[in-house]
């Protein structure tokens, strides 16, 4: 992997330039948009695109539960705060998730965090520590967008030269 | 590949063991390229282990924002470990030696207990390439390091490792407009 993270957004329309892009569905079936990735080098950041895990997305992947937590656009908030230092140690300290990646704004600001099960039911999401800071969205996916990534070795709460947490190495 | 009980400068080997979820983990995987401190304890029923987990639970606060590793293991199952690691609020990863073979591959059977057949308690601080820097052996209870002395071992490692640990301030511009970019 040249890169550790890809960039990332959901949109109201299917971009047409992403390399991987996904319906999203409410719990009740009701399409509320499209989850879209771009690889970093690949062109232009996207306009409102945020970083995420490389290894979130994986165009090979299995159906997926979602939980993605977005910051307002107005809000700032630091990856330096105290309360995103503690939603890690809680995403550390609690059960596993098959994909877990905060989203990255800028070189300093979180954008929110996406993490996704491909269990039948959402039931694992049920209590995402980044949707004590962010409004979130619970959604699901078909196959051909989600990955899977190892749980974080911990307990780093710092992230690796600007990489998504938690990205561990440099 | 060691068969005698790992000593400083020895190459640990990278072994492969289920997490405390039951994912299997590789040692280097759980390093990556960091300084990382590698702790084997008896288990959950040891008072002596309770009293070193309290520590170690302090030492996380300065851990987890310092590019560093901690790594557990026992002989525990992967269930008991977990709700161990809970009760004590480590956010680290605990690897599960059931069957006890990286047990005896290492030489860390502890002989004087033939109930649990635990490890000899044992804690390595580790370059990212799994070499051993210090090797502690905890069977003593005194012979286990303090936080300053694992403190002493992270900073050693890193200082060794991170090429820009002396990091050269920039030259200070002699007049208006020269030196601002480094380079």
């Amino acid at each position: 992997m040249s890169r550790p993270w890809h960039w990332f957004a959901f949109r109201p329309e299917r971009p047409t330039d992403a390399f991987a892009s996904t319906p999203a569905f409410r719990a009740d079936g009701a399409q509320l948009g499209f989850l879209a990735t771009w690889r970093v080098g690949d062109g232009r950041k996207p306009v409102g695109a945020m970083g995420i895990d490389a290894r979130a997305i994986d165009a090979d992947g299995k159906p997926a539960w979602i939980s993605l937590t977005l910051a307002p656009e107005r809000i700032r908030v630091l990856f330096d705060d105290p309360a995103v230092c503690q939603a890690m140690r809680m995403v550390l300290a609690g059960p596993p998730v098959d994909v877990v990646s905060s989203l990255v704004r800028d070189p300093s600001t979180i954008g929110g965090a996406l993490s996704a099960t491909h269990a039948a039911t959402p039931d694992g999401l049920a209590d995402d520590p980044f949707a004590r800071l962010f409004p979130r969205m619970l959604l699901r996916v078909d196959a051909g967008f989600v990955g899977t990534m190892p749980a974080p070795a911990g307990p780093s709460v710092q992230r690796y030269a600007g990489a998504p947490w938690p990205w561990d190495r440099f | 590949m060691i068969t005698q009980r790992p000593a400083p400068g020895d190459q640990l080997i990278d072994f492969e063991l289920p997490d405390h979820n039951g994912n299997q983990r590789r040692l280097s995987e759980l390093v990556g390229g960091d300084p990382a401190v590698l702790q084997f304890y008896r288990g959950f029923w040891c008072p002596k282990d309770r009293a070193q987990f309290r520590g170690l639970v302090q030492l996380q606060e300065h851990v987890e924002v310092a590019y560093t590793r901690m790594i557990s293991v026992s002989v525990d199952p992967p269930e008991v470990e977990a709700g161990f690691r809970a009760g004590i609020g480590a956010r680290w990863t605990f690897l599960s030696d059931e069957s006890r073979k990286l047990q005896a591959q290492l030489g860390l059977l502890e002989t004087t207990d033939t109930v649990h057949r635990p490890y000899i308690p044992t804690v390595f601080t580790l370059f990212p390439d799994l070499k051993i820097h210090t090797a502690y052996n905890g069977y003593w209870f005194w012979g286990r390091p303090t936080n300053a002395e694992l403190a002493a071992d992270l900073r050693a490692i890193t200082r060794a490792i991170r090429v820009d640990w002396d990091l050269h301030p920039l030259p200070v511009p002699r007049h208006k407009g020269e030196g601002e970019t480094p380079g």
